[in-house]
């Protein structure tokens, strides 16, 4: 027994010393493992802390600079808004930007090649779809969503790049629904017959002021002339003199560029006082002429920089653009802050940052939040419809906000 | 069909405001390729450089602002033909156009460097907008720069066709027109006639771009690019050869435009630069020395 009794003892002992060596080993391992595993957290955590990242090609000192300049200052802060708060999915967003040098074609697809192959998860471009192709069209071929602060027509999409546009949206309002807007607006002022002088140049211009007369005559308005006019053809001052002799309510266009002081100042040296409406081209004061003064001109846009608009966030975001030197000129910097909310909201809601899975999820966006008022888009239509417009009137050379205004239908045109 | 008949008096009137500007253009542009055998198509950034001194100097006095127009427009005239024609005088023709090309690009990228900077393109000039008020003369609306333009084109060219027939300049300018080496072995100074022919160019385009700013008071880098061209085209119609047959060629095209755009259907003139451009090439199929020159390939003076 003594033996036994040692031989058990020892036994035990070594089954002792087994379990305090296997529940140091146990020890070991686990601090292996959840070391591997911390890494692996750390690791998966490093990976979901990666950077979202937006690349955003964009002119800055060309013929698009006052678009995209005051967008991407926007949707800067805005980014540092949301990653102040945690950022997307347990990530912070990043933009890296590519500047296209007033939208060389060839510098704008290396941009857009440049901003892929730094890892751009979205790729944002300049407001014009024209000077957007290259970029568009390097991103949709490699499956990441393009998007455009503020396109202005539906050809940011599929009507414009084929079955890959359906990864192509712009935050900025599709053109028939801005003109929409202007017929309800007018209507809503008591004007019941419209003169309308189009410009012909581009078509956004033209396709906001067929919606207006589209609209406008559907609520029982009357087109009482016709005028067009084009950008460099020296033919506005033609335009204005027979819109001039045309007695309308109100004169409609879409313009910007020189045609627009043109247009104004044209009919009123001929001492007509007939209001004038303008979309969202001719938001701003830096056209305005100093003689005669602008008065009785009213435009339709995204927000009031005037200090007056009706929404907080807004005039929070412009405070802080003017902190920043940046101060906007037009209401059109607030889609850059509302590009960055859709495509997050996006991202949350399809967990992801795969192309398609965002371009599905924007298709389905009705009513959706955003800095300075609503999303909407549907397959149709890749530009925003349905936001809410500021209106901004010009009196005596004073501008302010005087109203909002939707359109409540997107007419056929 | 007459197409005058389908035009109606408004339509004449604002064509001949559009046709004496352009005929301003073309004297600026006759002059100079009269003397140094150059078709100047920097010609427009010369006006783009005048527009934009206006709208900088829009708090001044008017007549300071127009004063700063001038100078600005005389020197940058003077640079350019110093800097670049001057070095380029015994170069083809096709290299000094393909040099007014390059000098029209920078001048234009210049200044959109300089106007964007504040993220807004454009910048107003305002200095004489009372001149676009108008008048009623029988129920026709003609704004007075209509009337200074035709005016400013009248005495300009009555001026010139003085200085050119009863001056020694002039002379020497007609006879560097006619045959320039011989001109210089003559005793002509190549350089005093082809600087006063360049400064005579500029005052012109001063004159324009004052003209032009009242009824698109919006000055962008491309102002009067377009115009340019076109005045071009006209001075190509007209008869390059002849300055007066420019000046006609210059003041055609620009009422025919005016026209044109009154006989198409009012939401058509998206067509207006095809229906012009193919008037131009009839004439030129019809009339290849020119719409105004005498006989086809005649010899006749250039100045």
């Amino acid at each position: 027994m003594g033996t036994r009794d040692r031989a058990i003892r020892r036994e035990t002992g070594m089954t002792a010393r087994k379990r305090w060596n296997a529940a140091g080993i146990a020890l070991l391992l686990a601090a292996v493992v959840v070391a591997a595993v911390g890494t692996t957290v750390g690791g998966g955590a490093t990976k979901v802390q990666a950077p979202i990242i937006i690349g955003w090609a964009f002119d800055s000192r060309g013929n698009m600079a006052p678009f995209d300049n005051p967008a991407l200052a926007a949707a800067r802060i805005q980014v540092r808004a949301i990653n102040a708060k945690g950022g997307v999915l347990g990530r912070k967003l990043q933009i890296n930007v590519c500047d296209t040098q007033n939208n060389n074609p060839t510098r704008a697809k290396a941009c857009a090649r440049s901003l892929l192959g730094t890892g751009a998860h979205v790729i944002f471009t300049t407001c014009d779809v024209d000077f957007a192709t290259p970029v568009v069209q390097e991103a949709i071929n490699r499956g990441k969503l393009a998007v455009a602060a503020c396109i202005g027509t539906d050809q940011m999409g599929p009507k414009r790049f084929g079955a890959k546009g359906k990864l192509a949206f712009s935050f900025g309002n599709v053109a028939q629904d801005e003109g929409s807007a202007m017929a309800e607006f007018a209507w809503r002022k008591g004007w019941r017959t419209a003169g309308i002088g189009t410009n012909t140049v581009i078509v956004y211009f033209k396709n906001v002021t067929a919606a207006f007369e589209k609209r406008f005559t559907q609520l029982g308005g009357r087109i009482v002339a016709r005028e067009s006019y084009a950008t460099g053809a020296n033919n506005v001052n033609a335009a204005v003199s027979r819109l001039n002799g045309a007695d309308a309510d109100v004169y409609v266009t879409s313009t910007a560029f020189g045609e627009l002081p043109a247009f104004v100042s044209g009919l009123r040296s001929l001492g007509n006082k007939t209001p004038i409406l303008n979309s969202w081209a001719g938001d701003g004061t830096y056209w305005n002429p100093k003689s005669p003064l602008v008065t009785e001109y009213y435009a339709v846009t995204y927000a009031s920089v005037f200090g007056d608009d009706p929404n907080k966030a807004v005039r929070n975001l412009i405070a802080q653009l003017k902190k920043a030197g940046a101060a906007p000129a037009t209401g059109g910097f607030v889609t850059g802050a509302a590009a960055i909310d859709g495509v997050v909201t996006a991202i949350r809601r399809a967990g992801s940052t795969d192309g398609a899975k965002l371009a599905q999820r924007l298709e389905l966006f009705r009513r959706v939040p955003a800095l300075g008022g609503e999303i909407n888009f549907s397959k149709r239509f890749h530009s925003v419809f349905g936001r809410q417009y500021r209106v901004i009137k010009i009196q005596n050379g004073k501008p302010s906000y005087v109203g909002s205004v939707k359109a409540k239908v997107v007419p056929n045109i | 069909m007459n197409v005058l008949a389908v035009v109606d008096a408004q339509t004449l009137v604002d064509a001949v405001g559009l046709g004496a500007v352009y005929a301003l253009m073309a004297v600026g542009i006759g002059l100079v390729f009269g003397v140094l055998r150059l078709v100047n198509f920097a010609y427009g950034q010369l006006v783009m450089a005048g527009a934009y001194t206006l709208a900088f100097t829009s708090t001044w006095p008017v007549a300071g602002s127009i004063a700063a127009c001038f100078a600005v427009v005389i020197a940058l005239s003077l640079l350019m033909e110093r800097a670049v024609f001057r070095p380029l005088r015994t170069s083809s023709p096709a290299v000094m156009l393909v040099t007014t090309f390059a000098v029209a690009f920078l001048l234009q990228s210049v200044a959109l460097i300089v106007d964007v900077r504040d993220d807004t393109i454009g910048e107003p000039a305002s200095s004489v907008a009372p001149l676009n008020q108008a008048i009623s003369l029988a129920g026709v609306d003609v704004r007075k720069v209509t009337l200074v333009a035709v005016g400013v084109a009248i005495v300009a060219l009555g001026l010139l066709a003085l200085l050119l027939g009863r001056t020694t300049i002039g002379l020497q300018m007609r006879a560097a027109a006619a045959d320039f080496r011989t001109a210089r072995l003559l005793g002509v100074r190549a350089d005093r006639v082809i600087a006063f022919a360049v400064v005579l160019s500029g005052i012109l385009a001063a004159a324009v771009a004052v003209i032009l700013t009242v009824q698109n008071p919006l000055v962008s880098p491309d102002f009067a690019l377009k115009d340019t061209i076109v005045v071009l085209v006209g001075v190509v119609v007209g008869g390059i050869d002849r300055l007066w047959t420019a000046t006609l060629g210059g003041f055609a095209i620009g009422f025919a435009t005016g026209v044109i755009n009154g006989a198409l259907p009012t939401e058509q003139t998206v067509f207006l630069p095809s229906a012009v451009f193919a008037l131009v090439i009839l004439v030129l199929i019809l009339r290849p020395a020119g719409l105004f020159a005498r006989g086809r390939g005649a010899l006749v003076e250039r100045v």
